[in-house]
Parts: C-alpha cells; structure tokens; sequence
C-alpha cells in the first residue's frame, strides 16, 4: 500500500491570502527515501509543517492521504502515533523536561493511542540507552531538559534518537543538514540510514546535495515556488549542485 | 449609615474591621468584599475520625515518611499525631489584620523546639472538617536551635466551608538549617489566612517552599528578618490555580544586617478566572551592606480571562548591594506545545507537561527528594486533574 499520497497540495498561511504550495503532488510508498530540493522560499519547511500538521497553514485544495487515511483531519499527535516524524530543522528547547522522562512520554502516550501495552520502564531504558550508544548520545544529554543547552549537532542527534525510539513509519528530516559539520553530519547520517527500511518511508528536505552523499536517495524532487518541477533519481542532485536552481527558478517564474 | 462604615456581617461575627483595598497591602484582596458571610470564631467541632482518616490521606507526602502531627479543626489531635506537642512562646509582635485575627481567635498550635539533626520530616498537617462556616485559627511557634537541622512540612486541607487562620512563627538559631515546605489545599469552599514570621539567624540556610492551589480565597504574608551575617535564604512558592480562585502572597524581606542572601522566585499558573497576586518587599536597612537580594515572579495565564498582578518593592538604605527583581506573564509557548505534540503526546498531556515544568523550577528549593517528587506528581496531575472535575 502506498505510504503517502499528496495530490495537487495548495497551502497558504492562515492570514495571507497568497499560496506558498500550489498544486504539489507526491505519492511515498514504503522503503522509499524521496529528496526535495529547492532554494529558499520554494515552500520546503511549509510542506513539512504540513505533513506534521503544525498551526497557523490553511490547505485551500488538494488532498494529503497516509497509510489510506485523510492525514488533514488527524491532530498531530493522531499523525504521530499513526507513524508521522517530523525531525525539525530548528529543534525546539523545552526547559524544565527532561529529555529522557520527554522519549518515555512521548512513546507511552504513541502506544497507548495505538492500543499497545506502555513499555515498563527498564524496558524503555535499555531501548535508550541501545539508541542513544549508536548517535553518540550521552546519558548527560538525556538527563538534560530536552534540546536545552545542546550544541547544533546534539540537537541534530537528539532528533534523530527521538526517531530511533519512537520507530515511525514516515520520516520527514527538514534541512536536517544545517549547522552541521562534517563528522556530525556523519553521525547523524548514519543513524538515519540505520533507520532504512523496507516498511519505512523517508522525505529528506534540503537545500544542499552534501547530505544526499550520506543518505543515498531514490528519487530526487525539485521544488520550486510550491511545486514539484522536475523529478529524477539521484543524479539530479549532482546536476543541481552544479548547476544551481537558477533554471527552475525562471521556469516556474 | 454609609455603607462603608457599616460593618459586614462577616465583621460582625469577628468583631473586626477586615482589611479593605484602601489599604495599600490589601489593595488587590478586599477582604470586606470578598469575605461574604461570617466565619464565627472558637466554634467547637468534633470530628469523625473516618473523616480524619480521609483527610489526612489527601496529604499529597502520605507515601513520604515523616513524623506527623496533626491538628482537628484547631486543635491538637494525640490519637492521629506521632509528635508530642510542646511549649514555645510566641514573640511577634505583628499588627497586620491576620494576626490580629490569629492572636484573638487561635485555639492551639505547633510548639516545638528542635535541636540537633533532625533527619526525617516532621509534617503538621491542619485539618477542617465539613461543618457550619466557622473561623479555625492556630497559632504555631517553632524554634530551631543553634546547630540544628530540620525539615517542616505545614499541609492544610479541609472540607466545606471555613476559615484557616494559620500563623507560624519561626525562629532559626545560628548555624542552622531548616527546610519549610507548605501546602495550601484547602477546601475549594474555603477561605486561607496566614502569615508566616520568620527570623532568620547568622550563618543560616533557609529554603522555603509554599504551594497554594486550594482555597477560594488566599491572602499569604511573610515576613522574613535577617538578624545575624552571613545567612541564606531561598523562599520560592507556586501557584496552581482555577476557577475564581484568589491567591495574594505578601512577603517582606527584611535584611537588617550585612552579608546576608535572599532569593525570590514565585512561578503562578492560572487557568479559568483565577487571580494571582505577589507583593515582595524587599528592605535593605541602613548598614546592611553586601547584601544579595533578588526577587522574581513567573505567571502563565491559560486563559485569556486569568489574571496576575505582581507589585515589586525595594526600599535600599545601604550604597554598597546587589537587588533586583523582575517579573513576567505570557501564555504557554505555542511552539511548545506543538513540538510536544508532534512526538505523539496529546494536547492535554502535553499542556500538563510543560505546567509541571513551568512551577518545577521553584520546587528545585527543596531538598528532599521524596517531596520533591511528590510535589512534581501533584503539578503534572493539577491540569486535567482540575478540569474533570470542571
């Protein structure tokens, strides 16, 4: 079954009357990693604030199914639990929440709405604790109040941890690049292509080929001005990168 | 006769002219107005021990170990206490409306000297039983002694309709240690008067803690006087609030003496048409140099119809000292809840979280872990605990 189907998406933030997604259509079946691609402005963090159904967009026409289901209608804890990850480009600071007490929430609350059993707690600690040895996550930033005080790489990384336990089955990494150095990009890398697999789906936003090296997409979109104007597979990447977005640009325009 | 000097029915039954809002501490809490019938004084009231029982297990420490010692609609109840009482003499000379009240109407109280390291808590839990509307007044005096250590818990609760007169003066002898945590859960029907009075001695450290979340009507003093160097005091509280509650917190902190610390922090979560006060004062007197004297209070409003006011005082008659204050009120973080919420947790849920987050800081005070914890479980409930029942 397909994973996701976004047919002729158009969005406009609730109180401007202009649309930044217009006519977008993009179906995701499992085991597939999709790249977008697109300079600012194109409406890449829109379609994810979408997808992962943050207030303040209005979708004025076109439709957003996952897993069968009407995906508009679903809150974003509904879209959560039925397998929706949104890995933020700038990870929110929580003050006050510990990361670790956050995951065991976060999870908990994920099961109970599935009607799974909660993990009891020496459970879910052995799962972090596996998780995090993999991203480089210390047990000191697990303590510490979610995304509080950590560097751009940590913050990367504890995205990526919270996608590692809470195990979803549509990944969507928003610029998941940015800010990160070339062995932090590595890692976190690394932990997004140990999450691959054939009943998982991956939208990879960005705005640079750099982290299409490390995760290796299957199909490459490019965005411009709202919707999809060209589609290939990798090698598009690297014809982007050299030759920049300029062509869609004036295109679309 | 005017209206105004008419006496109310509720003053009537006191003999007392109540605190009104020409009075500039009471300009926020009109007790004439907002005290709408009489709470007649030194009721006797026997109650069922059943209902002690009960009351008692609503203590949100009744899973801490503690030595308890409890106190039935005023007075001192052996059978249910593990603490003997004893005899300490009230020295304040307070001419505030509370303690006036307090001084005329108090039935008993906490007498207690401590010495040496007390390590278990001692927990003084105040119970009202559901009577006729009656003033319950107790007059408490607890005095630390040189070298010692101690943590006090103060737990009020209650049911039906009644007035707490609670005054607890505390005296903390050189060198000592004492952790104060209270726990305001009175009757929703209720109204809550106390002052605390507290003298603070050299090379001290004091953590106080307050916790007002019961109560239709809560006006809150203290006062806290540096009388020897060297001393450190933290008094935090937090305010979890619904409905038409009212909360006021009064403070004084009054360095008289060099080299002395004091922190405020206050952290006040209203939902519904709550109103949240906090006054702190903080007087530097002439010579109390080196002074560290900050004050700060935090309000989330979850409503649009909440309300806090917040009236930060200095008054600095030494040149060479560090005080300041700040305050603010917002609405939880809309970025916040979403980021919570894209991970799965549901709106309530995630709201709840960041509540216990928000008052969590001014439990960070307290040093017992088991109170803190339950202090924890208390806020991440308070939420939805408060809107089931509506």
């Amino acid at each position: 079954m397909t994973l996701l189907n976004i047919d002729n998406l158009h969005v406009k933030l609730e109180d401007e009357d202009r649309d930044i997604i217009r006519g977008l259509s993009l179906t995701v079946n499992p085991g597939e990693v999709h790249a977008i691609m697109g300079p600012n402005g194109s409406g890449k963090s829109t379609l994810s604030y979408v997808l992962a159904g943050r207030e303040g967009y209005e979708v004025t026409e076109g439709s957003v199914t996952f897993k069968g289901e009407d995906l508009l209608e679903m809150s974003p804890d509904e879209r959560a639990a039925k397998g929706v990850f949104l890995a933020f480009q700038y990870p929110i600071e929580i003050p006050g929440v510990a990361t670790m007490q956050f995951l065991k929430v976060a999870l908990n609350a994920q099961r109970k709405a599935r009607g799974e059993k909660e993990l009891s707690t020496p459970d879910f600690m052995r799962l972090v604790k596996d998780r995090a040895a993999k991203l480089n996550v210390s047990q000191d930033m697990l303590k510490r109040p979610v995304n509080v005080g950590f560097s751009g790489g940590e913050k990367k990384r504890a995205e990526i941890l919270q996608m590692a336990v809470l195990e979803p089955s549509l990944c969507i990494l928003d610029e998941t690049d940015s800010g990160l150095d070339i062995d932090a990009l590595r890692v976190v890398a690394d932990g997004v292509n140990a999450l691959r697999s054939p009943d998982r789906g991956m939208i990879v936003i960005t705005h640079y080929q750099r982290l299409l090296d490390y995760i290796v997409p299957d199909f490459v979109h490019v965005l411009s001005k709202g919707r999809i104007v060209k589609s290939g597979d990798k090698s598009l990447a690297l014809e982007l990168e050299e030759k920049g977005y300029a062509e869609f640009t004036q295109d679309a325009a | 006769m005017s209206t105004a000097l008419a006496r109310t029915a509720a003053e009537e039954a006191l003999g007392f002219q109540l605190p009104n809002r020409r009075m500039e501490d009471w300009r926020w809490t009109d007790l004439r107005q907002l005290i709408d019938k009489p709470y007649p004084p030194r009721q006797k009231v026997v109650a069922k021990s059943a209902d002690v029982d009960r009351l008692l297990a609503s203590s949100l420490f009744s899973g801490v170990a503690a030595t308890r010692m409890v106190f039935v609609n005023g007075e001192y109840d052996a059978t249910h206490s593990k603490q003997a009482n004893g005899w300490v003499e009230s020295t304040a000379a307070l001419d505030d409306p509370v303690n006036l009240m307090n001084v005329a109407f108090a039935t008993d109280g906490a007498r207690l000297r401590i010495e040496g390291n007390v390590d278990t808590p001692i927990e003084l839990v105040f119970i009202s039983t559901d009577a006729a509307p009656r003033t319950v007044a107790t007059r408490n005096v607890i005095e630390i002694a040189d070298d010692a250590s101690a943590t006090i818990i103060e737990t009020h609760v209650g049911e039906g309709s009644y007035l707490a007169n609670s005054v607890m003066e505390i005296r903390i002898g050189h060198n000592a240690r004492l952790d104060r945590i209270k726990v305001e859960l009175e009757s929703h029907d209720a109204v809550h008067l106390a002052h605390a009075h507290v003298i603070v001695g050299q090379n001290v450290t004091f953590r106080d803690f307050t916790l007002t979340t019961g109560a239709k009507l809560n006006r809150q003093n203290g006062t806290f006087r540096f009388i020897g160097e060297f001393a450190d005091a933290k008094i935090s509280g937090a305010y979890l609030l619904a409905g038409k509650q009212h909360a006021d917190t009064a403070l004084v902190v009054d360095h008289e003496v060099p080299n002395c610390a004091s922190r405020e922090l206050f952290k006040c979560v209203m939902d519904d048409h709550a109103r949240g006060i906090f006054q702190g004062k903080v007087i530097v007197r002439p010579g109390a140099q080196k002074t560290d004297g900050k004050q700060s209070s935090h309000a989330l409003l979850l409503t649009e119809t909440a309300e806090f006011d917040a009236k930060p005082e200095l008054e600095i008659y030494a040149d060479d000292v560090a005080c300041g204050h700040g305050a603010t009120s917002g609405d939880l973080n809309h970025d916040h809840v979403f980021y919570l919420k894209s991970r799965g947790i549901p709106e309530a849920e995630a709201k709840a979280l960041l509540i216990a987050a928000f008052v969590g800081e001014a439990f960070d005070t307290v040093h017992h872990d088991g109170i803190r914890e339950a202090l924890a479980v208390f806020a991440e409930r308070w939420l939805t605990e408060h809107r089931r029942k509506g």
